[in-house]
């Protein structure tokens, strides 16, 4: 029975120590906008990326949207979705469905040659 | 498993902490709708000990886990001698008072040229531990429930211990636990302050998992939840809790095509479980009747196997 803590606290000091420690290279900035699409709830939104450190555009990047809304986290959220790279480098659009309008936090999650995430604050609003 | 299950499964582990620490008040007999308060105090400083000071993660999950300790033992002391409507008031009324603090609370450093460090309603960003020292969404998974295992492993001693006897001797009745020599409030003063440990843990690895905290995530919704997880999952053991929140998540993630109105559903399908099965899923009296039934499984003896072997022979 006590091997059952001790490996689990073994497991979880190996993954502590098992980061490289190394800082990645980039820190990715992005600017988000979304607008209303003809669908109800649906939005389609922009994102630019770009290194924060050297302003360069990041291209190649597997990018995905999705959503929570921070009052209700985990109760509300927008699956995930992949981002297609636009036509300016550094540039995708993802489509999301939210559940409702009002106030969500967009996460834009980025794996492959880079991996990070940007969290934004965004208010959705119903066509006026 | 791909990115949005690990996802999902992190968040079962990490939503369990804020679950575990509303039950062991409720094993005391006291309804929290605080918890959440002590997830949040963990968060920031978590957040604050790792992506401002720069210092190592397990410190920043100590520094979480003590943050919690301490705010619990803070509200314990002029809460705990409440009962019942009362505390549960109480608690409410500190859990709201601490996140309207966070909305007021700034302290900001710069770092990369960016401002990093909570910034009242808008939060605290940047918590970029995972993505710093590359650490995968799987590995971060795998330390939240190596933590969550250790958690359930000490509660699961507590139990069978004298201590943990008491808490469950003060939830059946306080007066009849003091009149068998129990010391009421010390007993659930450690017991909160417990509870406010393990929430301010969960709420360091929650900070780390999304990358964000702010204000609004800490609500009464959060507070509602967790005391629901221990209602639902059942009251009779600490995995109670747990299935409850499997069960809330689980339900609400399978539930996607009900949109904004799966909160309704959910609430319905709480409010029939409770009164079908007012104690839980997992109470005492089938937690009861499951060790009974392990108890009684059959064991080869020694003298079967020497009847046996006659027989053979």
């Amino acid at each position: 029975m006590i091997a059952v803590p001790g490996f689990l606290l073994s497991l979880l000091v190996a993954m502590v120590l098992s980061g490289s420690g190394l800082a990645a290279g980039v820190k990715a900035k992005a600017e988000v906008s979304c607008a209303a699409t003809a669908k109800s709830l649906e939005y389609d939104c922009a994102i630019k990326l770009s290194d924060q450190r050297s302003g360069a555009a990041l291209t190649g990047v597997d990018v995905t949207v999705g959503a929570d809304m921070p009052s209700m986290p985990m109760a509300h959220n927008v699956k995930p979705v992949k981002a297609v790279p636009d036509s300016a480098a550094g540039t995708y659009r993802a489509r999301i469905l939210l559940e409702m309008h009002g106030d969500w936090a967009v996460k834009v999650d980025l794996a492959g040659p880079v991996r990070d995430r940007i969290v934004k604050s965004m208010r959705f609003e119903p066509k006026p | 498993m791909d990115d949005h299950l690990i996802g999902i499964v992190s968040n079962i582990g990490v939503i369990s902490f804020v679950a575990l620490s509303a039950y062991l008040l409720l094993l005391t007999g006291e309804i929290s709708f605080g918890q959440q308060a002590f997830f949040a105090i963990g968060a920031y400083t978590s957040g604050i000990v790792t992506a401002m000071w720069q210092l190592p993660f397990a410190l920043g999950l100590g520094a979480g886990a003590a943050t919690g300790a301490a705010a619990a033992l803070l509200v314990g002391l002029p809460t705990l001698r409440l009962h019942g409507l009362q505390f549960a008031i109480a608690t409410l009324a500190f859990a709201e008072a601490v996140r309207i603090l966070f909305e007021l609370f700034r302290y900001q450093i710069v770092r990369d040229g960016e401002l990093v460090g909570p910034n009242g309603i808008e939060g605290f960003r940047n918590i970029r531990y995972i993505f710093e020292n590359d650490v995968s969404a799987t590995e971060f998974m795998l330390i939240i429930y190596g933590l969550l295992g250790a958690t359930l492993f000490g509660l699961f001693l507590l139990e069978r211990s004298r201590l943990g006897t008491a808490f469950r001797m003060i939830g059946e009745d306080d007066l009849l636990a003091a009149t068998q020599g129990v010391a009421v409030v010390p007993v659930k003063l450690t017991a909160a302050c417990l509870a406010g440990t393990i929430a301010g843990l969960g709420g360091g690895l929650y900070a780390h998992l999304t990358t964000y905290v702010e204000p609004a995530i800490f609500d009464v919704m959060l507070g509602v939840h967790s005391l629901a997880y221990g209602l639902i999952g059942g009251l009779g053991t600490a995995f109670g809790p747990l299935l409850g929140v499997v069960i809330d998540i689980g339900l609400l993630e399978s539930t996607r095509w009900f949109a904004g109105y799966r909160m309704i559903v959910f609430g319905g399908l709480v409010a029939v479980l409770l009164i079908v099965r007012p104690r839980g899923l997992l109470d005492e009296q089938l937690v009861h009747r499951i060790r009974r039934a392990v108890r009684r499984r059959p064991r080869p003896s020694p003298a079967n196997d020497t009847v046996l072997g006659k027989e053979l022979s």
